[in-house]
Formats: C-alpha cells, sequence, structure tokens
C-alpha cells in the first residue's frame, strides 16, 4: 500500500496544480474583502458608530477598566478591509510557499471582526451596541479548550503513526463517564480522571484492532464512533432517565489566580479559568517536550516516521503506538468532561462534530502542539462567533450560520492537504516480517 | 569478531529460504555472500541480524553461542547492518539517525546533543567518513546517506559490518570509495560480511566468497576464479553473460526528446534540459545511478509526471503532458521501475492485470461491458507464448513469483501493439533466468525494427543491450557513447564529468 | 477488493454469534432487575439459580421479541396458515423489516461501490438527507401525473444527493482535500440546512410553526403493494432496491468503468500509470455514491412518511451511518450488501419492536451491529476466538490510508 506523503496520485495532481490552487485561495480572500469593503463598510451608514469594549464581564474582577472605544464603524470596517485586500492580493500575486493558510484563517477573522462592528452600529437594528473582546475571548476558551485537547490527541497519535478518528467517541464516553462521577463526587479531579480512562480504554479498543489485527484505522475509527454514539443514546435512555440526578453539570467553576487574573484582557482569558484550561497549558507543554527534547520522544517520532527503520534499533514499534494511543486517548476524554463540564448536562451529539474539527486543527497545525493551539484559537472563535451571531440581530438564518464552522473546516482542509507533510508512516499498518 | 553461522534453516510455510547454512567469517576478514536475487541471502542476513528467528541452526560469535531476541540486542553484541534500503528516518538530522535508540541523555530523559554530536564526529574522524550532522538526511545525496549507515554501524561499536547489496545506488567512483573504505575498516580489525550478486565487485573486494544458490550454501571460492565460473556456482548451469543481438542497423528517428525540464514531487528540478534521440531499430540505454532524474523522466514520458517545458515526441506526434491513456493508445509501451506499485495490481487476476493498459479496446470490452470470455482466452495464450508460470490466470497476480510478475508486464506491453518501448530497470530484483528472458524479448522487440528506451543502474544490462549508451547525471545527459566505452569512463560521465561524445 | 479469507460465510456467522453475546452482556449489564438479582447472588440456595433465570428471561425475552417483530412470530405464522386468517399481522414484520432495508439497500451499494474504489464516502447520511428534500420539493411543490412524477421526484433525489456528493468529489480530486473530514463535516452542514428548509421557505407545510416541510401528492409517492388498507408497509420500492442490486453488480463486476473502480480502488498507482485518470473516476464515483445515497432518502420519503421533517434521518435513523457497516458487512459488493441490509434492517426494526415490548433501547440493536462489523472486519480475531485454523486471511483494508 502506499504512504501518504508520497501518494503520486495526489501529488501529481497538486504538483500540477499548486500554484493554481493558491491562486484560488487568494482570489476568494480578495472577493471576501472585497464583501466586507462593499457590505460592512460603505454599507454602513455615514454617522454610524461601533462601540469595542475590553472590560471583563464581571467588573468586580478588575479594577483596571479599560474603558470603551468608540469608532465610526465605516471606517473601521474600511480599513479592515484594505487589510484583507491587502493579504488577499499578497496571496495571490506573490503566491508564499507557506503560510499561505495562515494568511487565509487572518482574513477569516478579520472578516468576522468585522461583521461584528457592522453589526454592533449605532443606530442599527442590534440591541447590543457594544463588542466586548474580553468576553469574545473567554467565551470562545471553553470550545477552542476542547479542540486543543483533541488536536493534542491527535498529534499523540499520529506521530507515532496511528490515525484516531475516534476522538468524537472518546469526547462522548469521557463526557459521559464523567458528568455520572462529577455529579456523585462534585469533583472535577475525580471527573477528569475517570474520563481519561474512558477515553484511553477507547484508544486501546482502537490501537488493538489497528495494530494487532492491522484493520484499516480509518474502519475502525468510524465503527467506534458509530457504535460510541448509539451507546451513549442507549445509556442516556437507561441511565439519565431514570436518575437525573447523575447528570449534573457545571462542576468546574473557575478558580482564578490572585492578582494575575485582574489583568485587563488577559487576566480573564488565562488566570480566571476551570481547572480543565490550566490542565490543558500543562499538557500542551508537556506533549511539546516530550516529544521534541526526550528520548521517549526520538522514538515516537521515528515510529510514525519510518517503523522499520526504529525496529532495527530494537524500538518495539507496536508498544510505542500502543502507548501513545492509549495515552492520547485519555487525552480525548479529559476533553470530553471539559466541554461537558462546561455545557452543563449531558445530552446525545452534543459535541457535534468538534472531535473532527480539533483532526482539521491538529493538520492546521502540522502536527506540532503549538500549531494546533494556534489552529484551534482560530477554529473556535469561528465556532463561538458563528453560534453568537444570533444576538447581534445579523441578518442570517441560524441554521445558516451553524454551517459556518464546518464551511470553514472543509475549506481549511481543502487548502492544505498536499502543502503539509503528516508523518511518513501514518494510517500505514506496521506489519513485523 | 570471529562469527560462524552454523546449519541455519529458516523455513517460511513450504518454502526452505535458508537450508543448513554454514559459513564462517574472521576478523578482518571481508567475506562476500555470493547468490542470485532470490537466492536466500536477505533471509540469512536478516536472521543474523536478529529480525528473524531460524529455525534450525547456531550463530557463534568468537566461541560463544548467541541468540538474539530482535536486532536491538544484536548491535549491541557487535552486529551493525547496512541495508539495502536504508534504515534512515529522511526527516531526521543525521545525529538523529544514528543516535536512535542509542541515545545519550541528561536529566528528564532528554536527549544531550551536544555529546552526540561530540561523538559522531570522533567516529567520523577515526573511520574517514565525513559527514555533517545537523544536515537533513534526505537532503543528502544516497552516497552521503549510506555514508550515515555505516556512521550508525561504527558508533555501536560493531564489530562485524554488514552490507548488503550496498554498490546498487553507487557510482563507479562512489564504489571505489566505499572499497576503500571497507578495506582500511578491515585492516582496523572489523569483519565485512559483504552481500551481492555482482561478480565483478566480488572479484575486486572480497578476500573469501561463498556462493549460495536456492538457500544452500554450494561451495566457497576464491576472488581469483573468473567470472563464468562464479556465475555458472551461482546459478548451477552454463550462462550466457552477453545477449545476442542482430545487427545494428538504426532507422530514422522514431522517438525524441527536446530539452524537457520536468520537477519532482518537493517542487525541485530533476530533469534539467535533456535532449534524446531514439533510432527505429535500435536500444538506447541510459545509465546513471538512481537517483539522477531517471525516474521522473520515465513518469514524464509515460505521462504521470507534468513537464514544466520541453517537448516529447513519438513517431512524429507530440505526447508531451497527454494523458497516460492517450499516451499509450498512441503506441507506447511501458515497464515501468516499481512493478507492484505502478505495474500490476496484486490483488487482482493474472488475466486481468494483462489486460490493464486497454481494458476498454475491443475485442477485450464492448459499449462499456467487458467481454470476461475473450479477456480469459487472450490471457491463456500470453500465457503460453511468454511461458508464464502460473497455476491459472484467474489466479491473483499476487502469487507469482518476482520473475513472473514482471514476465507478466513484459507480455502485456509486447503483445499489444507498440512502436516504442520504454522500460525502467527492467531487471531490477530478478532471477538469472528471468533476467535473460526479458532481455531477450526487449531484443526481439528491437530486432523487429521498433525503438526502446531502458534506462538501468546496472553498467552489465547496458552494456548487453545497449547500441548506443546515454549515461544521465544531476538531470542533465552528460554523454551519449558507444557500447565501446570503457566502464571507467562511463563513470566519469555517471559522476558529471563530460567526456568528449563519440556517438550521437 | 477482495478479502481473501477463505471461510467469509462462516466468520461472518460466528461474528454474528459474537455481536449478539457481546449485546447479551450489555443487557445484562444495564437491566435494573438483573443487576438486583445478582447482587443477591450469595444471598441463599437459590439465588445463584434465580439470578440466571432472571438473566435468562430477560435477554431471551429481548431477543425473542427482537425476533418475532423483524421476521415472524411462530404463532401467529401457524394460526394464519391454518386459518388462512390474520395474514396482515402475521406478516406485518416482515413486511417492516423490507421496509426498513429497502431504502437501506439502496445507500449501502452506493457505499460499497466507493469503498472498493478506495474512497470513504462517510457522507452518506447527508447525501441522503438531500436528496430527500429535493426529492420531496418536486414531490409536493408541482403537480403532475404519476407516470411522469414519481420518475422526476426519485431522479430529483438522485440529483440531490449526487450534488452533496459533487463537493467532497471534486475536493478530493483537485486539491487532495481528504474525503473524511469534508464529507462529516459536509453532513453538519446538511443538517443545518435542513432545518433552514423546513423553518425558513416555502417548502415548510403551510399553517405549521415547526420543522415539518409539505406532505408530498401521492402521484409521487411509491405506494404499498398490498395496498394501503394492509397495513403491511412495503412499497414499490422493493423494486427500485432491487433494481440498484442488479445495477451495481453488473456495473461493478462487468463494465469497464466498474474496472476502472476496482483497479483505482486496488493500487491508484498502478491506475493511474495504466491510464485511469484518477481526478475522473474520484468524481464519478462520489457522484454515483451520492447519487444513490440521495435516491435511498427518496425512497424513504416517498415510501414511508410522505413528508421531510427536521429529524429526517438523524440519529438513530441515520441510514446512511448504517450504509458503511452494512457495506462493510457485506464486504462491498452488491449481492453480499443484499444480505447484509437484510440482516441489519432486521435488526433495526426488531430492536424497536425489544424496545416497544421490554422497554431496552433501541439503540442496543445498532450497538450489536457495529460490534459485528468490527468482528467481520477483523477474521482473525474471529478465528482466534473460535480456535479455529487460520486460512489465509486478511484483515479488511481499504485503498488509501492517512491524510494522502
Amino acid at each position: 500500500m502506499m504512504s501518504i506523503a508520497e501518494t503520486p496520485l495526489l501529488l501529481s495532481i497538486s504538483a500540477r496544480r499548486g500554484n493554481t490552487r493558491t491562486k484560488v485561495i487568494g482570489a476568494i480572500m480578495i472577493v471576501l474583502a472585497i464583501f466586507v469593503i462593499v457590505f460592512f463598510a460603505l454599507g454602513s451608514p455615514a454617522g454610524a458608530h461601533s462601540q469595542l469594549t475590553f472590560d471583563p464581564v464581571n467588573t468586580t474582577d478588575s479594577p483596571i477598566r479599560l474603558g470603551t472605544l468608540t469608532v465610526l464603524t465605516r471606517w473601521w470596517n474600511l480599513i479592515l478591509g484594505i487589510a484583507m485586500l491587502g493579504l488577499g492580493v499578497e496571496v495571490f500575486w506573490r503566491q508564499p510557499r507557506r503560510g499561505v493558510m495562515v494568511r487565509f484563517g487572518g482574513v477569516a477573522v478579520l472578516m468576522l471582526l468585522a461583521l461584528l462592528f457592522w453589526a454592533v452600529r449605532t443606530p442599527g437594528p442590534s440591541q447590543v451596541s457594544f463588542v466586548n473582546l474580553t468576553s469574545i475571548f473567554v467565551g470562545s476558551s471553553e470550545v477552542v479548550m476542547v479542540l486543543i485537547f483533541g488536536a493534542l490527541s491527535g498529534v499523540m497519535c499520529e506521530r507515532s503513526g496511528v490515525v484516531n478518528i475516534a476522538i468524537e467517541g472518546q469526547f462522548i464516553a469521557g463526557a459521559f463517564i464523567g458528568s455520572i462521577v462529577a455529579s456523585e463526587t462534585n469533583n472535577f479531579f475525580y471527573a477528569a480522571v475517570v474520563g481519561a480512562i474512558a477515553g484511553g480504554l477507547i484508544g486501546l479498543v482502537l490501537a488493538f484492532f489497528a495494530i494487532r489485527y492491522l484493520v484499516d484505522q480509518i474502519i475502525v475509527g468510524i465503527v467506534i464512533v458509530t457504535g460510541i454514539d448509539f451507546f451513549s443514546a442507549y445509556l442516556n435512555l437507561q441511565v439519565f432517565t431514570p436518575y437525573p440526578n447523575l447528570n449534573v453539570g457545571n462542576f468546574a467553576p473557575n478558580l482564578p489566580i490572585p492578582l494575575l487574573y485582574k489583568i485587563p484582557i488577559v487576566g480573564p482569558l488565562f488566570f480566571n479559568q476551570s481547572g480543565f484550561f490550566y490542565c490543558m497549558v500543562i499538557f500542551v507543554a508537556l506533549v511539546s517536550f516530550a516529544l521534541f527534547k526526550t528520548r521517549y520522544g526520538l522514538h515516537v517520532r521515528a515510529v510514525g516516521e519510518h517503523p522499520q527503520a526504529a525496529a532495527t534499533v530494537g524500538i518495539n514499534v507496536a508498544r510505542i503506538r500502543y502507548i501513545n494511543v492509549v495515552l492520547g486517548g485519555a487525552i480525548a476524554g479529559i476533553g470530553g468532561v471539559a466541554f461537558m463540564a462546561s455545557q452543563g448536562q449531558f445530552i446525545p451529539d452534543y459535541t457535534s462534530g468538534f472531535g473532527y474539527i480539533a483532526l482539521a486543527a491538529m493538520i492546521f497545525g502540522r502536527w506540532r502542539p503549538s500549531g494546533a493551539v494556534v489552529a484551534s484559537i482560530i477554529f473556535g472563535m469561528t465556532v463561538y462567533l458563528a453560534a453568537n451571531l444570533q444576538e447581534f440581530s445579523v441578518p442570517i438564518s441560524g441554521e445558516i450560520l451553524q454551517m459556518f464552522p464546518y464551511l470553514i473546516t472543509i475549506a481549511v482542509v481543502a487548502g492544505l492537504i498536499g502543502r503539509v507533510r503528516p508523518p511518513a508512516a501514518d494510517g500505514k499498518p506496521y506489519i513485523r516480517d | 569478531m570471529r562469527l560462524e553461522l552454523r546449519g541455519i534453516t529458516k523455513r517460511f510455510g513450504s518454502l526452505t529460504a535458508n537450508d543448513e547454512i554454514s559459513i564462517t567469517v574472521e576478523p578482518g576478514q571481508i567475506h562476500s555472500l555470493l547468490g542470485e536475487n532470490g537466492a536466500g541471502k536477505s533471509t540469512l542476513m536478516n536472521v543474523l541480524f536478529g529480525l528473524l528467528h531460524p529455525d534450525e541452526g547456531e550463530i557463534v560469535i568468537d566461541g560463544v553461542v548467541t541468540k538474539f531476541a530482535d536486532s536491538g540486542e544484536a548491535v549491541r553484541r557487535g552486529i551493525g547492518m547496512v541495508h539495502q534500503h536504508f534504515m534512515l528516518v529522511p526527516v531526521f538530522s543525521v545525529t538523529e539517525n544514528v543516535v536512535l535508540g542509542f541515545e545519550p541523555t541528561k536529566s528528564l530523559n532528554r536527549i544531550d546533543y551536544k555529546k552526540a554530536t561530540d561523538d559522531i564526529r570522533r567516529v567520523s574522524k577515526e573511520f574517514n567518513l565525513e559527514v555533517d550532522p545537523d544536515a537533513i538526511v534526505e537532503n543528502l545525496s544516497v552516497g552521503i546517506q549510506q555514508r550515515v549507515e555505516i556512521l550508525k554501524a561504527l558508533s555501536h561499536d560493531a564489530e562485524l559490518l554488514i552490507l548488503d547489496e550496498p554498490t546498487a545506488v553507487l557510482t563507479p567512483q562512489e564504489i571505489d570509495a566505499l572499497m576503500a573504505i571497507m578495506r582500511s575498516l578491515a585492516a582496523s580489525g572489523k569483519s565485512i560480511l559483504f552481500i551481492t550478486h555482482k561478480l565483478k565487485e566480488v572479484r575486486a573486494i572480497a578476500d573469501v566468497i561463498t556462493v549460495i544458490r536456492h538457500g544452500n550454501v554450494v561451495g566457497t571460492a576464491e576472488p581469483t576464479a573468473t567470472e563464468s565460473e562464479l556465475a555458472t556456482m551461482m546459478v548451477g548451469r552454463e550462462v550466457e553473460l552477453t545477449v545476442r543481438k542482430d545487427a545494428y542497423t538504426p532507422g530514422e528517428t522514431v522517438f525524441e526528446i527536446r530539452d524537457l525540464v520536468v520537477r519532482d514531487d518537493r517542487g525541485l528540478v530533476v530533469v534539467n534540459g535533456v535532449s534524446l534521440d531514439v533510432y527505429a531499430g535500435e536500444i538506447l540505454a541510459l545509465a546513471g545511478v538512481q537517483g539522477n532524474g531517471q525516474t521522473e523522466l520515465v513518469e514524464a514520458i509515460a505521462g504521470m509526471r507534468p513537464v514544466e517545458s520541453g517537448t516529447i515526441t513519438m513517431n512524429g506526434r507530440d505526447i508531451t503532458n497527454e494523458s497516460p491513456r492517450k499516451i499509450l493508445d498512441a503506441g507506447l509501451g511501458h515497464i515501468p521501475e516499481d512493478r507492484q506499485r505502478d505495474g500490476l495490481v496484486l490483488t487482482m487476476s493474472v488475466a486481468d492485470n494483462l489486460v490493464l493498459n486497454t481494458p476498454r479496446r475491443a475485442p477485450f470490452a464492448n459499449h462499456g461491458t467487458r467481454n470476461l470470455g475473450v479477456v480469459t482466452s487472450h490471457a491463456e495464450q500470453l500465457v503460453r507464448d511468454f511461458d508464464i508460470r502460473t497455476t491459472s490466470v484467474n489466479e491473483p497476480v499476487s502469487s507469482l513469483s518476482g520473475g513472473n510478475q514482471q514476465k507478466v508486464i513484459v507480455a502485456r506491453e509486447l503483445s499489444r501493439n507498440i512502436d516504442f518501448l520504454v522500460a525502467s530497470q527492467p531487471t531490477r530484483g530478478l532471477d538469472v533466468g528471468s533476467i535473460e528472458y526479458v532481455h531477450r524479448q526487449i531484443v526481439i522487440h528491437r530486432n523487429r525494427g521498433n525503438g526502446s528506451l531502458v534506462v538501468s543502474s546496472e553498467l552489465d544490462e547496458v552494456y548487453a543491450l545497449g547500441d548506443r549508451i546515454a549515461v544521465m547525471y544531476a538531470g542533465r545527459i552528460s554523454g551519449i557513447v558507444d557500447p565501446s566505452t570503457s566502464r571507467e569512463d562511463i563513470g566519469l560521465l555517471m559522476a558529471g564529468t563530460t567526456v568528449g561524445n563519440t556517438s550521437d | 477488493m477482495t478479502l481473501t479469507s477463505q471461510n467469509s460465510v462462516v466468520v461472518t456467522v460466528l461474528a454474528l454469534i459474537l455481536g449478539f453475546a457481546v449485546g447479551a452482556l450489555i443487557i445484562i449489564f444495564t437491566t435494573a432487575t438483573i443487576l438486583d438479582a445478582f447482587r443477591g447472588f450469595f444471598n441463599s440456595w437459590g439465588a445463584p439459580g434465580h439470578a440466571f433465570k432472571v438473566t435468562f428471561d430477560n435477554v431471551g425475552a429481548a431477543y425473542r421479541d427482537m425476533f418475532t417483530g423483524s421476521v415472524v412470530d411462530p404463532a401467529g405464522f401457524w394460526h394464519s396458515l391454518t386459518t388462512g386468517k390474520g395474514w396482515d399481522n402475521t406478516l406485518t414484520p416482515i413486511s417492516e423489516t423490507l421496509t426498513y432495508a429497502t431504502p437501506l439497500v439502496i445507500v449501502s451499494v452506493g457505499v460499497g461501490i466507493s469503498f472498493q474504489t478506495g474512497l470513504f464516502n462517510i457522507g452518506a447520511n447527508g447525501q441522503a438527507v438531500l436528496g430527500g428534500i429535493a426529492g420531496a420539493v418536486v414531490g409536493s411543490m408541482i403537480k403532475l401525473p404519476m407516470f411522469l412524477h414519481l420518475p422526476l421526484t426519485l431522479i430529483a433525489g438522485i440529483l440531490g444527493g449526487a450534488l452533496a456528493g459533487a463537493l467532497p468529489g471534486v475536493l478530493k480530486a483537485y486539491t487532495g482535500a481528504h474525503e473524511v473530514i469534508v464529507t462529516i463535516m459536509e453532513n453538519y452542514v446538511i443538517y443545518a440546512f435542513l432545518l433552514y428548509v423546513v423553518l425558513s421557505t416555502p417548502y415548510q407545510q403551510p399553517g405549521q410553526a415547526n420543522d415539518i416541510g409539505r406532505t408530498i401528492h401521492a402521484s409521487a409517492q411509491l405506494p404499498p403493494i398490498f395496498g394501503a388498507g394492509s397495513g403491511l408497509r412495503v412499497s414499490y420500492g422493493i423494486f427500485v432496491a432491487a433494481g440498484v442490486v442488479a445495477f451495481a453488480w453488473w456495473f461493478l463486476e462487468r463494465s469497464s468503468l466498474g474496472f476502472d473502480f476496482r483497479v483505482t480502488g486496488a493500487s491508484p498507482t498502478a491506475a493511474r500509470a495504466s491510464g485511469i485518470s484518477p481526478r475522473a473516476v474520484i468524481i464519478l464515483v462520489f457522484l454515483i455514491s451520492g447519487g444513490l445515497a440521495g435516491l435511498a432518502g427518496i425512497v424513504q420519503v416517498a415510501s414511508t412518511t410522505h413528508y421531510v421533517d427536521g429529524t429526517f434521518l438523524i440519529g438513530d435513523a441515520g441510514i446512511g451511518f448504517t450504509a458503511i457497516t452494512v457495506a462493510l458487512l457485506g464486504r462491498n459488493k452488491p449481492i453480499g450488501i443484499l444480505w447484509a441490509s437484510l440482516l441489519f434492517g432486521a435488526l433495526g426494526v426488531g430492536g424497536r419492536a425489544m424496545q416497544a415490548a421490554t422497554g431496552i433501547p433501541f439503540d442496543l440493536a445498532t450497538v450489536i451491529q457495529s460490534v459485528v462489523v468490527l468482528f467481520v472486519a477483523t477474521p482473525v480475531l474471529v478465528k482466534e476466538i473460535f480456535r479455529l485454523r487460520a486460512g489465509r486471511t486478511q484483515a479488511l483494508q481499504l485503498g488509501t490510508q492517512g491524510w494522502g
């Protein structure tokens, strides 16, 4: 079977079209820029203004208040639009080899900001007249956190050569079991541990079928997710309906770090979060360190790139893959608990595809934890904004808005494939001679 | 070290790959294991290196019977292996590759890269193997990559070095350099086990030659034995070392490449202005070490890779950048370099593979519906004509031996009405019988007045088949010469120095 | 692609047994009465026996209800045979199974074709939804005589599904975007679109504020074979399904294009070297697979509910996901898929019946499906469990792996 990075089928397709694809991306960026300029800049009445504020929602948290910035909507959006245009033209004209999708992400973010400013313009139809960046950051940090957990899980697994499509299932399992434990103990730590075990067990099943029996990893992943999906619906009816007291959410209150949390903007975002958030930060640092600085990390990466070479120096390929997939699963399991903790109750299908968006973030982040974080931030903010645009009376129907995160994921994946190199042995079963 | 293999036997199901093999390698000796493809050399080496466990027999190191649980243990006992397909991680640096599995560590399990790099420089100097520790392996030339492999083995304090077909990817000059390295290693007391099927090299470097055939040791020989003596031992019968061809009477130009520029998968230019002509009734052999653009050149000809500039013309028709379908229909026959990847669909039947390039053409299909009866009878005909050993045409082609798989491809290409044949490494990995067979078929095609381009990194094959020889280096044709040119001169061309063209 | 297992039928049967065994375990561990009985396991001498009896009763009842709900109730069958009456009741379970299986066969065949070409069409559910919407719109918003209206409606369904399939197909062909992520994302997009259509467009049922679409006219419906009065829902859709299976078999085994598909699935590199255009194949596969999914969607609508609402094919009715497991069970071949669809159709219908009778949620049936498929995809494991002699078996592999 062919390997991914050298697939002549697709690489010749993308080699032929590499420059064309960049041009297409650039053209899209330019079109979006023009859209912003026409509708959000020129489309705002001349005297309209929007307010931008950074104050935390809970004003007692911070003695330092930055106040509100009032801008003329039209000019502000014009600036944003021109910035977008600049990026788009650069991509279209100069066709940089690297960083195209990052620029595209930038354009997406700018566009959403322009949309927000336009939506809150006064005079205008919206009840809300200001854009609170701090609350946007803090609000989207929940989604971002989950995506980072998922992407980190993906990195752990794929760096050792195993594709983990079952992240979605690990989210669900972790959330389900975590919520039961949390409801009984009201302790986020125990819930996290149990969620990790649940996710880890699922990882073990995936590893077992993929490594020992050489079943196609994507098939195993999909079957597992489908099974868990239905299993959770089944358990939801068997367990949560008769015993609703087992399904109490909101058990992870914010743990503010003294003093630091009062810093404007950064404070509420980084230093006043739930325990899960701090966990996530630690995990990102740990995984980065382990993968790139330690012996263990070198072995993992060798197994993911050229398992044969690793085997000839005595590295146990199967064992490394088992370890990584189980650990990756555990991380995803905690992510599931984390998300549910912020959502409230466990509802079947609540993760709505985030496990897959996390995979896209992992690809965007080029299989590095740091990149996964950046990608998750971009995706997460998009998801959050799309879900909350309703508040601003944006004249797009709610259902269409719901589509946005998924459309963006598709766009990112389409823009990136062929330009990024996964670990060379990713997805290929290792067959011992 | 003194290594003894006593009665090593290894079976795979009903196939006995190694049958009671006994060999002794003395310290400081360059011992060559000679055998054709499929003789069992690789299996034996994998046993020695701990990747396989022998069914019977023992490995004795310095008088002590030893068992290896895995190759890590073999390495720790002093056995180092330089594999035919390098065991290097392309995206890692030289340092990371060399220390893999034996990394020096600091606190917290961190790798001590400084110590690692120092160690590498030390060993590098000691054995005169210059490499840059920070270079990324995939950016290095094949010859340098091989040096990294050797360095890797030496840095694990190997006392016995196994080199598995090391010269397949080297120019004649690089081969000489390798041999010098081997001699100096042997002089410093290391034992060397040198595996190959190449008669010339064995005579040039070995102290002792052990010949193996079909899993058995057939005997030992001195390097003073003649090539045909060695060949006979290797194959078990008299071997024709040359191919008989009719007189060379070239016709008009049937195939033309002009100023071709092609990029590889990473976007680098690997074919850099190549121009060639092939005449009717001739075989143009394209020599050159792998990695100089030949693979991409053939892919471009077959329509599998886009051409950036330049033209390819076949029988007066411009086929540059046409689809593979159109090019095949226009009369190109293609024997691909990687037969299992590009030439065959392993899970499909022999019959289906025999019509792979023309499944829609009558009489195999009719308005989109296949005529399975015709496909089967056609396949049976070809199996008879081309002597393909298979139990049935409906067997999956994966059950055929390498030689027979290549026969399927050859049969398929030569039995449809093609004008021009492009064959890339057509006898790689084949046993001598199959090699003879494939060469014969190509010559038949030539004798009928058709043109062929044979790309090969085996100089023996180039000399045997080529009516004219073109040499490719770094994406360019460094010279086109006739077969009377010496190996040294061709070697120079393969390494990039241009010698005056003696024919064009 | 072929699975080189020698005893694939044996493996399938054994996998089924294992699946039901796992299902039984799940029932045991999640039914309160059984757990209670086991809690008192050591209380008295009769307690273990009682615990096992309770287990047996419950599990047995569950599976028995599954069978009678999906195939036939032997007592009822005997009654109808001897008295000539009550056939409607007796045949209802099979009719329900066939009704459920009809769209399932169609979509699974499409998924199977994509798998045989090495492409993962995980978006079959979304494609079915879009096809259902397209067909339902045509079926409800224009009026035509039946011989025109019904075919037009079905064609609209096919086109809707093909349109949905075009996106991942084109993206993969021209950018190499991995179809797993694209199709999964597209599913969510289409679900949102479904809500939009039934809430905010003229397609919404007039006079309704909920997410319900218009009812399709009788001229666009697939009527039940035995007439509306019989209570047997099996419709003329089964002829459509049979036609699809026959077409798919011919396509894959006998047609040149199908040969190209199979070659591409077995070895994309050899396919390209031999002249097959990968782009064309990729796009065509998704168009066909999507089109079949769309057809399944509209067949579902036209033969059962006659309208589309916000929960169409969502969640436990998601035939697009069941199709994946069905295709794998049927080893991607049309005939195998036919049997697998009937089996899983029976499981689905039986699961509902079981739920009605014993309260065990229907999702258990789908869990059993997943387990069965996992075992079928791993014949080596099944053989190890049952200690069969290993033949030349090979775990299920599809053509592409990773993000290539």
